[in-house]
């Protein structure tokens, strides 16, 4: 009990000196519990959605994909009979059919595209009584004929669309025009899908390209009756003459529908409790910071206790105890900004587009338990250490003279296991990078980046000292006196400056690393690029290329050949028997020359010939597949195909890798034109000194087309660059967590460094130090300390880097690329952390009463 | 005998004022109302130049604090301190800083050197934070007359508390200036090592014309000095010029008994 008392006073009494060290456990909580009540809400949203829009029970054709987008574009349908037999199942109290395509495009008259930007689908259907469960018309009224359209209220406002618009739909089918004469607005949250209905025959015409078909049968079960039953009965009226039907309950299809969500809900959660962990570990060396400094400022008062009689373990779990409260109090503050944390991502996503309401906000019971738990451990396991060393105190200690804490050395035992991990960790990075499969030097990546982070923090202290002397001796010697104090401050105790520069070094280890692998892939994609495509234009999009589309591209002026491209599902068979479900690529004769493809053996033009094909090295090494062997190729929607293998392409590139490549003509002959894909890119290239023209043309062209992008060489690689500078700027953006937790570190430390040498500081300002040559003084320290974690972090993030490039090189990042001027940023940057860190705890010691400070006990 | 202005202000030396710092009407008070302290009251004082004074009194007379106003650590709540012709109560911090550092040297009781830095770097500290370079001939006379000439380069840690304290005189002495102030600079050595430490002020009063102010409660260190003042209740109630340790004695055992009588 007396322990526990004297605890908490501890605790009250250091209340300031653990301030930092509780915002970095609440922060690190925060972010977790931030993350999952966040991704719980999307998980609400999504899961009310479904349910909501879900019927009792759904009929689709079999093989009807959850998404509603088949390889030709169209989706799978079934007959209005089928619809009527399953309305006389027993319990029904209604049957209706539905249509609805997932595969559609929309656009305003200014060909502006009116989907999502958030990577939400545009739904086109037709209006029906499900529906009305889900949304009520605000205005106007529900589509009436070829002619009209109705929209959601969320799609309206965001793109200022009003009653009487026309909306141009742009399907695999052919483009159609309808006015807007109503608006529904969803009576729940919809996160940003657009809607458009129309009436059921003109639904069925334009998304269909047939009459009398649905897509869905939406059965309604009457009072009293279960989904399951209800499935049951449908399932006996059916027919076989109607076609294979998939029968799902309104659970059945809406777990299906929220399943990629899910999944995708997983992968953001995870990864941001990745980056949540990381900052949780640079806590880890704030904490310990704080609890040696703390322990080493009160080795007297600890003297005094251990000298009238406490046990080591009293000493060592007043220690703990104190721990504990900082946990507590951190996880309990954390939780509460975790909530906060999440209605701000919210409000993020929502200035990206996003449509979500708070009203869905879901903070599951094991959210805080979680949070709590993870920091009450994480802070106590930290103060461990410490308090150990609190306990080792001798009684003898009250009775020596206070002075300052004996400065900490580093032991060579520490610098023999530092060196040893370092090591380890150095000769699986270089086994990794020499590895023969990527797989395998993966996991020797892992273990050789853990091991040499381990080894690094541990030797940390001991590079300390020749670093900062490196570094003092560049920078520091413009600033005379006072930055030889701040030299000598950093260097008094390499423990302390080691633990506080290797938080840092977690965070900016990980930044080089991500920006020397994204510049490498930048640089090996415009090597691979520059080297391998010929063609001069690329035109791509979100939607396969519909036909109506395709036909503007091919009536371009100026243009020497157009390409077409698609990927087709097929089963193939391989001469050892073996098959797999897998994909062919088909395209003209002319993608030899627009991407150049080294062949091992025969001629890739012959490929193109009627029945042949190509394969990939990869799959050839894997069949025992030779120039001259047939395929056993069953397309999907299509016949099963005998076709010749007459070129072997090398798999070792990163554009196409795998591809088999064979005639569109080829496949035409086996694939009847309604399962025909559309294409996926197609290419072009223009007549000679007509390029810029060209590239003009076909952006008018397909200015009717929003959804579809071209570009020519430099804007693909353009493009290319920005998005993993995207990707790169998300990752730091989520690195910054971590960084901020460990520039909270570095204030602590100079904070309680200043503390600890009071005496001193007022000692300086007596013999004549002025309160700004004592400012700069910490700020020189603070600068040094952070340039420390830097130059260590930047060393090893960049041979992490190269590693991972030379692992990759297997995988087509053939090119290392070091973003000097990033890396250099990041330097220059760490100096300016290293000065903001200094702002208040410089402050503060030029505020100190010298007097006060003299007399300091 | 509430005066301890005794001496001219100009004496013989020609250039200089006898007087090195002196005090006029200094009264430092805490708080305010009801919990008002005074630790000063209206203390007026003249410090000779080129004389070793000491200043006693018992615990919470004021002598601490007298100090601390006369070298410009703490300010005073009205009356005016000056150095030579300077008018030090006036001053803002940063003006107080650099008069500090550059006419005024400190031997406090403990804790006088910085752990980082070595004996050498610790006695021209002053003189590097003002960006001067020390007189060569002059610091080597110093560090030969403390003693130090074979510990330069050791960190105050590797040093005993005599030799820090030696340090310490090194340090104020180094820089020349006008007036150098000790907090019971002996305060924790052995009777030995203070004797040691107590011979160097006395010595660089006698052969450098060094002007010294030791605040003290130890007979025999204040009988190192020129003159004694006593203080008691923030007023200066007696001297005594040329003072024996007994004659000191004496007259704290004659203050303690008025003390308990009154």
């Amino acid at each position: 009990m007396t322990v526990f008392k004297t605890s908490m006073r501890n605790f009250f009494a250091h209340k300031g000196r653990m301030a930092l060290s509780a915002v970095a456990v609440l922060l690190s909580v925060a972010f977790v519990c931030g993350t999952l009540v966040f991704t719980d809400t999307m998980n609400t949203t999504f899961d009310k959605l479904f349910a909501t829009t879900s019927p009792d029970v759904t009929v689709s054709p079999k093989g009807a994909e959850a998404d509603d987008t088949p390889q030709n574009g169209r989706p799978e349908s079934m007959p209005a009979s089928a619809v009527e037999r399953a309305g006389k199942a027993a319990g029904a109290k209604s049957a209706e059919g539905a249509v609805s395509s997932m595969n559609v495009t929309v656009v305003n008259s200014d060909n502006k595209n009116m989907g999502s930007s958030t990577g939400a689908p545009t739904i086109a259907g037709n209006w029906t009584k499900n529906d009305l469960r889900s949304m009520e018309i605000t205005s106007g009224h529900a589509p009436r004929g070829p002619t009209e359209v109705m929209v959601d209220a969320d799609t309206a406002d965001k793109h200022h669309l009003k009653m009487g618009d026309e909306l141009r739909t742009i399907a695999v089918t052919g483009d159609f025009k309808a006015k807007i004469v109503g608006i529904a607005t969803f009576k729940i949250t919809n996160p940003g899908a657009a809607v458009v209905y129309y009436d059921t025959a003109t639904a069925q015409r334009e998304l269909l390209g047939a009459t009398g078909r649905f897509t869905h049968i939406n059965v309604t079960a009457a009072t009293g009756v279960t989904d399951a039953q209800l499935k049951q009965n449908v399932s006996k009226q059916l027919t076989a003459a109607d076609g294979t039907f998939k029968i799902q309950t309104q659970k059945e299809y809406s777990d299906e529908s929220r399943e990629g969500i899910g999944e995708f809900m997983n992968v953001i959660k995870y990864a941001m409790l990745g980056f949540a962990g990381i900052a949780f570990l640079v806590g880890i060396f704030l904490i310990i910071n704080t609890f040696s400094m703390l322990v080493a400022q009160r080795t007297r008062e600890i003297g005094l206790m251990r000298a009238i009689g406490s046990s080591r373990k009293q000493v060592n779990r007043s220690v703990l105890i104190e721990a504990l409260f900082l946990g507590v109090v951190g996880s309990i503050l954390g939780v509460a900004a975790g909530v906060g944390i999440a209605v701000g991502l919210m409000k993020l996503m929502s200035m990206a587009g996003m449509n979500l309401s708070t009203d869905d906000l879901t903070v599951k019971a094991t959210t805080p338990v979680i949070g709590l738990v993870l920091g009450v451990v994480v802070t106590v396991l930290a103060a461990y250490l410490p308090a150990r060393r609190a306990g080792k105190v001798s009684p003898m200690a009250a009775l020596r003279d206070a002075g300052t804490p004996a400065d900490g050395k580093a032991g060579w035992i520490r610098g023999i296991i530092g060196l040893l991990l370092t090591g380890a960790g150095g000769a699986a990075l270089y086994t990794a990078a020499g590895a023969d499969k990527a797989s395998d030097g993966a996991s020797m990546l892992g273990i050789g980046v853990v091991l040499s982070l381990i080894g690094f923090v541990i030797i940390g202290p001991l590079l300390a000292g020749g670093v900062v002397r490196t570094l003092s001796a560049v920078l520091l010697r413009g600033f005379g006196p006072v930055g030889r104090l701040a030299e000598r401050n950093a260097l008094r105790n390499p423990r302390r400056t080691g633990a506080t520069g290797a938080a840092l070094m977690i965070g900016l280890a990980l930044v080089a690393c991500l920006s020397v692998v994204g510049s490498s892939m930048v640089a090996s994609a415009t090597e691979e690029l520059d080297k391998s495509v010929g063609t001069d234009f690329i035109v791509q999009g979100n939607q396969r290329i519909v036909p109506q589309a395709q036909k503007a591209i091919e009536d371009t002026p100026g243009l020497e050949h157009v390409t077409s491209y698609k990927i087709v599902e097929a089963k193939l068979t391989s001469p050892d028997g073996k098959t797999e479900d897998t994909d062919v690529t088909a395209a003209d004769p002319t993608y030899a020359s627009d991407l150049r493809r080294e062949t091992l053996s025969g001629d890739l033009a012959a490929a193109y010939g009627k029945n042949a094909m190509s394969v990939g090295s990869l799959y050839a090494e894997k069949h025992g597949v030779e120039v001259g062997d047939t395929m056993t190729v069953a397309f999907k929607g299509g016949q099963t195909a005998k076709l010749k293998v007459a070129a072997i392409t090398n798999d070792d590139t990163a554009l196409d890798k795998g591809s088999r490549y064979l005639n569109i003509t080829t496949l035409k002959s086996y694939v009847p034109a309604d399962k025909m894909p559309p294409n996926d890119m197609m290419f072009a290239t223009a007549k000679d000194g007509q390029e810029k023209t060209a590239y003009a043309s076909l952006k008018k062209s397909l200015d009717a087309y929003p959804q579809y992008q071209v570009r020519d060489q430099t804007d693909y690689k353009q493009q290319l660059k920005d998005q993993i500078g995207q990707l790169l700027n998300m990752v730091y953006g989520l690195l910054a967590l971590a960084i901020v937790v460990a520039v909270l570190g570095v204030v602590n430390t100079l904070a309680l460094s200043v503390v600890e040498r009071t005496r001193e500081i007022g000692l300086m300002r007596a013999i004549g130090l002025s309160r700004r040559q004592l400012r700069r003084m910490i700020r020189l320290e603070s600068v040094v300390i952070a340039l420390f974690g830097a130059l260590l972090g930047l060393g090893l993030g960049m041979g992490w880097g190269a590693t991972a490039q030379k692992l990759l090189a297997l995988e087509g990042l053939k090119v290392l690329d070091i973003p000097w001027p990033t890396i250099i940023g990041v330097f220059i940057g760490s100096a300016f952390v290293g000065l903001f860190a200094a702002l208040v705890p410089a402050f503060r010691a030029g505020r100190m009463n010298v007097l006060n400070a003299i007399a300091t006990d | 005998m509430t005066s301890a202005v005794t001496i001219p202000r100009h004496g013989g030396t020609g250039e200089r004022t006898a007087v090195a710092a002196r005090a006029r009407q200094v009264v430092k008070a805490y708080g305010s109302g009801e919990t008002r302290v005074v630790a000063l009251d209206q203390v007026d004082v003249d410090i000779a130049r080129g004389r070793f004074t000491a200043i006693m009194g018992p615990s919470g007379s004021g002598k601490s604090t007298l100090m601390h106003c006369l070298a410009g650590l703490d300010t005073v709540s009205s009356g005016q301190i000056y150095l030579d012709e300077t008018e030090i109560t006036k001053l803002k911090d940063k003006k107080l800083t650099q008069l500090r550092r550059d006419r005024i040297g400190f031997i406090f009781q403990a804790f006088n050197l910085l752990p980082t830095l070595s004996a050498l770097e610790n006695i021209t500290l002053p003189m590097d934070i003002a960006g001067r370079k020390p007189d060569k001939a002059w610091l080597a006379q110093v560090v030969e007359t403390v003693g130090l000439a074979s510990r330069l380069k050791h960190r105050p840690n590797q040093l005993s508390g005599g030799q820090q304290q030696r340090v310490a005189v090194a340090r104020a002495l180094a820089a020349r200036p006008e007036i150098i102030f000790g907090d019971e600079p002996t305060g924790n050595l052995d009777s030995r090592a203070g004797a040691e430490v107590l011979g160097f002020l006395r010595r660089s009063v006698d052969e450098l014309g060094q002007t010294i102010v030791m605040v003290t409660h130890d007979p025999v260190a204040a009988s190192y000095a020129d003159r004694v003042l006593y203080l008691a209740d923030g007023r200066i109630v007696d001297e005594m010029l040329r003072p024996t340790a007994d004659a000191v004695l004496d007259r704290m055992k004659d203050f303690d008994a008025r003390g308990r009588t009154s």
